[in-house]
């Protein structure tokens, strides 16, 4: 608020004091410069001299006249208000008129005024034509009157409630063609010989079909009505879901989405694949041969000697036993662990030496059966023995990590009884993986992490983990029947490593849930895995990393899956259902061929005991043989 | 690179349009677009991917075609019910003001009317479009003939629906065009050839009062009433004309108050149509087509008799069907109506009498017109008494049948589907293959329904009544033979020696084994072929496996039924042998 202008020679304000060119921005950021910003000629604009400190101290006790605490944006000194402006914003604030001497209630003045006035403006009479009938319009009602009479217009005329019938269809149109999208009502079915009132006497329901008809939701059953019959037109009832069923109809034809369904008519059997009968891919097992019975509890896991002539089991008796395969006559058993169960048995592979290795609990037994002649007897002792004196050496070195596994020399009693050495893992062990040469075996204990998988050399009685990380927990492995591969399963994916290069070469994704077991082809090229999924899957691996074929057949887990080793083009798998089957899995030696698989015969015979059915297979390494171990503790021979 | 295809932009996601989208778009009531619906025969669709239909939601809605809602936007009856709306609201108004007469002028000059003539085209374009839509039309007329007029249900609906259906059954009668009849459960089935080999069907209830069940929505059935009589009508104004006559036909109604039925309409010849002549008798004697050519020979059936209905029949599905296969003269008791031919039961002119009444006499043996003439029967020599059975039986036999199984009293014979083709499924009238093929003896039942479980051990429907209790039981023996097949032989030997030790006869004990191995080789044979069967199904991919399955599924079902039946039948032929036996 300015004072009022004077016009006079001081008016002119050309020279008003210089005014901040800053903008709108705070004053703080000139704080550290002597200046607080500029005039219009661009000239600093000085900050004023502050007083001393004991001048601000003073200021603030006693606040001066229109002392506002603001500070000035022109001149950077303290903003000060004068008494008038107080008084503005003090009216302001209390909402009153700021201006002085306005009259918010002043009388207001009409521009005309709203009584009505004694005399009238004009003088002039009411014309005639205002009292009386005006011709026109007579001449209208006339109009209307005649029409009326002469009955062109008809008041309150009713309109036409009847339709109108006519020939709609007089000019044969062409019918319209059909549309994709044209989608006629289907036709209710014409009735059957039940729905008569006196149906041949086959049609009326039992007592338990009325019964079992009442009981569905009327949502639930196939027909609405159920036969009756009547003896005599005259005793018919009425039908009480008529009016319903109308409905119903109407409800379907404007609320129903209709859709064109093809109907498939054709017989299923040209559904089913054309494959080359069983009969021409004979031989392939089919019936028990044999049963070896001995086991109490379930047979775990079993395995046959190189020389095809003894089969080796292990069950949850905790013993190993074993059996010439074509009498079924137990030759000699072995209890190893007290309440542990055998959960692997293996073969050395080598005719050579008889070795059998047995993992039961933690522990895995070198076993020489005392089976063979004497030769193959000493030559076993021999591999197996060779190694202490090895491992005497390395003890010494105290640098060296510890090894995932000891070696250790049996008890008297175990030595009697045939065992040569004993492997210590700390973790249980679930299976074994012999190399083809004999001198290496892999062990698995799926709950060990990182040491799950350990290697075993025969020759020097050492182990050692590869797997510096846990990979998942590791079901299985294999070794590449010539190649130095090493496969390792996972409970998703098989991992393939190469084991001179240490290096990994591809992960397979079988894409099942939960492996259970897989095995390789003696080409080396094709593996095939069983799963808890009920899949088994047939891996190509020069083709891809997914499965070329996934199979879906069995009703519970497959537990074990084998392909023959010997040259047959058979592979088995074994499942908790209590079913062994097998197949004709043929692999071309052309690249560009696929594998023919076909399904021959599926082995029943074994029972399934708490929910566990055939827990391992294993084909006879020369002939066509299959050997199962069952829950039901048997191992049978299928031949 | 193919140019990038914009989203939502065409194929499903443009051709369908939920029902929320299309009443928003055409501006009306979920009522009025119902009603929209049901007049232009709008219905549903089922988009083929529903994702891209319902803008990538998974909702389950109600989808339509576009189009259909398109063609919608510019309906003269979308318009009708907009005035319609405004109506409502000058009616409201007045009648809040208390306007009576205002209000009563409104209601007389201002309501909008509904012509749905237009739609009777559009949807049927040709006349036999609209004659093979014409079973839930007539259906549903001859419902609301028989039904209770109420708030949703106006009497002249009802009026309407009755003249429509005795104007339809004129005109089958008078072209002959009944071909097939059927007492049902339900109702009466008729079909019908009209219009050059349209077959029509429809469904009469029986002449009750009808239920009417609380959650029916009278609204959309009165809906489909309005159209269908629309329909109906121009159809029957084609059909009258084609015959040559007049319609609508004239209506008597003092013969309508009198229970004229059928008679309360008169039919007229329609003279303005021009009759052809020959120019000359001389001139080539072309035969020249009459106006009722469909009549073929089974519609004279009953030309040569005349009826009398007893008052315990129903007359008019009766006087129908009568009139229908060519039998002129109809006489009832008085009770059913006017109109009779004769209402005198004595009348010697008669030759067959419809009768649905106990006999209050000994059942005459057979031959009944020949049977001596008593007066303590109460029957008139000289005539067919027969119950209404007869005449159904013999218009879907297409000739007179022998009345001797239709005799008052008599057991009946089972009265079947016309409609049913023989040699699909069961055919109660052919007779059942011989017992030994089934493997079930009549004789001892207990043993025959143990052989049929084993027979439809893959069907699933079978009774579970049927002692099942050893065949489980047989089944694992069998198994169990079959495994040990080898041991079997070998120990055949031994078995022989402790039997004999235990001192029975072991050659009857062999005999008795080759007969189970027998049986158990067959079953083998059938279980290897299942296995076969279940191995091909392995190498099949999962799409070709359901399909196949249920394929499989559907025909066990099918002929389980059917085995269903002829056990039954088989059961029952040997109940009845037993007890005409003892």
């Amino acid at each position: 608020m300015y004072p009022e202008i004077d016009p006079v020679y001081d008016s002119d304000d050309t020279d008003v004091e210089e005014t901040n060119t800053i903008g709108n921005i705070p004053l703080e950021f000139y704080d550290e410069y002597p200046h607080i910003g500029y005039d219009i000629n661009g000239k600093k604009i000085m900050r004023p001299a502050k007083g001393a400190a004991l001048d601000a101290l003073l200021d603030s006790i006693e606040v001066p006249k229109g002392w506002t605490g603001m500070t000035d944006r022109n001149t950077g000194g303290d903003l000060m208000l004068t008494q008038e402006e107080l008084e503005m914003v003090r009216k302001i604030q209390m909402g009153e008129v700021p201006v002085d001497g306005y009259d918010p209630y002043a009388p207001t003045v009409e521009y005309f005024t709203s009584k009505t006035e004694v005399m009238p403006l004009s003088a002039a009479p009411e014309p005639k034509r205002r009292f009386i009938p005006s011709k026109h319009e007579a001449k209208r009602v006339m109009k209307i009157v005649k029409a009326i009479r002469e009955g062109r217009i008809v008041p309150n005329k009713p309109k036409q409630e009847e339709p109108q019938l006519y020939d709609i269809w007089a000019d044969d149109a062409p019918p319209r063609p059909d549309h994709i999208m044209n989608i006629p009502a289907p036709k209710l079915p014409p009735p059957t010989h039940d729905e008569s009132y006196n149906p041949p006497a086959e049609y009326l329901p039992t007592e338990a079909e009325k019964k079992a008809w009442e009981e569905l939701d009327p949502e639930d059953r196939d027909k609405d009505y159920l036969p009756r019959k009547c003896s005599a037109l005259r005793l018919v009832p009425g039908y009480d879901g008529f009016v319903k069923e109308r409905f119903e109809r109407c409800l379907d034809l404007y609320l129903a989405p209709r859709v064109r369904r093809n109907k498939l008519n054709i017989d299923p059997e040209s559904l089913l694949p054309k494959l080359p009968s069983p009969q021409e891919l004979k031989p392939f097992p089919t019936t028990t041969a044999t049963i070896y019975r001995g086991h109490e509890g379930k047979v775990r896991t079993l395995s046959i000697d190189p020389s095809g002539v003894w089969l080796a089991t292990g069950g949850d008796d905790g013993t190993v036993r074993i059996w010439e395969i074509l009498t079924g006559r137990e030759v000699w058993k072995i209890k190893l662990g007290e309440d542990e169960s055998v959960n692997s048995v293996k073969w050395r592979p080598g005719r050579e030496a008889g070795i059998l290795a047995a993992a039961a609990g933690d522990d895995v037994y070198l076993i020489i059966p005392p089976i063979f002649d004497h030769e193959t007897e000493a030559a076993g002792k021999e591999v197996l023995s060779a190694g202490w004196g090895y491992a005497e050496i390395v003890k010494k070195d105290p640098l060296k990590k510890e090894p995932p596994a000891k070696w250790s020399k049996p008890s008297d009693k175990l030595a009697d009884a045939g065992v040569a050495a004993i492997v210590t893992v700390r973790i249980t062990v679930k299976h074994i993986a012999w190399h083809r040469r004999g001198d290496y075996f892999a062990t698995v204990s799926p709950e060990g992490q990182n040491r799950a998988v350990a290697i075993h050399q025969l020759s020097k009685h050492q182990s050692q983990s590869p797997f510096r990380k846990s990979k998942g927990i590791i079901q299985r492995v294999e070794f590449h029947p010539f190649r130095p591969v090493l496969f390792v399963a996972t409970q998703r994916y098989i991992r393939t490593y190469d084991l001179t290069k240490q290096e990994l070469i591809k992960t397979l994704q079988p894409g099942s849930r939960w492996i259970s077991s897989f095995d390789v082809h003696s080409g080396g090229d094709n593996l095939i895995v069983g799963s808890y999924d009920k899949r088994l899957l047939w891996h190509d691996l020069d083709l891809s990393t997914k499965p070329y074929r996934t199979l879906r057949y069995h009703q519970k887990a497959i537990r074990s899956v084998k392909y023959h080793q010997g040259g047959l083009p058979l592979f088995c798998s074994a499942s908790d259902d209590g079913t062994v089957q097998v197949f004709h899995g043929k692999v071309f030696g052309d690249l560009m061929e696929n594998a023919l698989i076909v399904p021959l015969k599926v082995l029943r015979g074994h029972v399934v005991k708490q929910s566990l059915g055939v827990l391992d297979v294993e084909w006879h390494p020369k002939e066509c043989w299959l050997f199962s171990a069952g829950a039901d503790g048997t191992a049978r021979l299928w031949n | 690179m193919a140019k990038i295809k914009k989203k939502g932009v065409s194929g499903n996601a443009k051709n369908f349009i939920t029902r929320t989208q299309a009443v928003r778009k055409l501006q009306v009531s979920l009522p009025d677009f119902r009603r929209l619906c049901i007049f232009k025969g709008i219905y549903p669709r089922e988009p083929r991917n529903k994702k891209k239909a319902n803008k990538g939601s998974t909702q389950s809605t109600t989808f339509y075609y576009t189009k259909d809602i398109q063609y919608l936007l510019h309906e003269p009856v979308l318009q009708k019910f907009r005035d319609h709306k405004a109506f409502a609201k000058k009616l409201q108004k007045a009648l809040g003001r208390g306007d009576y007469s205002d209000a009563k002028r409104l209601e007389t000059t201002q309501k909008p009317v509904i012509r749905l003539d237009h739609i009777v085209k559009e949807r049927y374009p040709t006349f036999t479009d609209a004659l093979r839509d014409l079973d839930d039309a007539l259906s549903m007329i001859h419902l609301f003939a028989s039904l209770p007029t109420n708030e949703n249900l106006p009497p002249a609906t009802v009026a309407n629906c009755a003249r429509l259906t005795r104007e339809w059954a004129h005109y089958v009668i008078r072209a002959g065009a009944l071909r097939k009849s059927f007492l049902s459960i339900k109702g009466i089935y008729y079909q019908a050839e009209v219009g050059g080999g349209q077959e029509v069907f429809w469904l009469v209830p029986y002449g009750f009062a009808q239920n009417v069940p609380v959650d029916v929505d009278f609204r959309i059935m009165h809906t489909f009433v309005e159209f269908y009589t629309t329909l109906v009508g121009f159809v029957l104004f084609r059909l009258y004309a084609l015959e040559g006559l007049v319609y609508p036909p004239r209506f008597d109604k003092d013969a309508d108050e009198n229970a004229g039925g059928l008679g309360a309409f008169r039919i007229e010849k329609d003279l303005t149509i021009d009759t052809f002549t020959p120019a000359a008798s001389s001139s080539d004697p072309l035969p020249q087509p009459t106006p009722s050519q469909t009549t073929s020979t089974s519609t004279t059936l009953f030309a040569n008799t005349t009826f009398y209905l007893s008052r315990e029949t129903p007359r008019e599905p009766l006087e129908f069907l009568l009139r229908s296969f060519g039998c002129k003269r109809i006489g009832w008791d008085g009770v059913l109506g006017a109109g009779a031919y004769t209402e005198d039961a004595s009348d010697t002119s008669i030759t067959h009498q419809v009768v649905d009444r106990p006999p209050t006499f000994p059942p005459a043996a057979e031959g009944d017109a020949s049977a001596p003439p008593t007066a303590a029967t109460g029957r008139v020599p000289g005539r067919i008494y027969i119950q209404p059975q007869y005449i159904w039986d013999c218009i879907n036999a297409g000739r007179i049948l022998p009345p001797g199984e239709y005799a008052p009293g008599a057991l009946l014979p089972p009265h079947l589907s016309p409609w049913v083709k023989p040699g699909e499924g069961y055919d109660p009238t052919a007779a059942l293959p011989d017992v030994e093929h089934g493997k079930a003896s009549s004789d001892s039942d207990s043993g025959s329904d143990n052989g049929m479980q084993e027979d439809l051990a893959s069907d699933s429907d079978s009774e579970p009544t049927a002692p099942t209790t050893t065949a489980p039981e047989e089944e694992e023996e069998e198994e169990d033979e079959e495994e040990d097949e080898e041991d079997e032989e070998s120990a055949a030997y031994q078995r022989e020696l402790t039997a004999e030790a235990a001192g029975t006869n072991p050659a009857a004990d062999k005999k008795k084994k080759k007969e189970k191995k027998k049986k158990s080789k067959k079953t083998r044979q059938q279980r290897e072929e299942e296995d076969q069967k279940e191995m091909k199904k392995i190498m099949m991919s999962r799409r070709k496996r359901k399909l196949y399955e249920k394929m499989v599924y559907s025909n066990a079902k099918k002929e389980g039924e059917v085995e269903g039946l002829k056990r039954k039948r088989r059961r029952l032929e040997g109940k009845g042998k037993k007890e005409g036996e003892a």
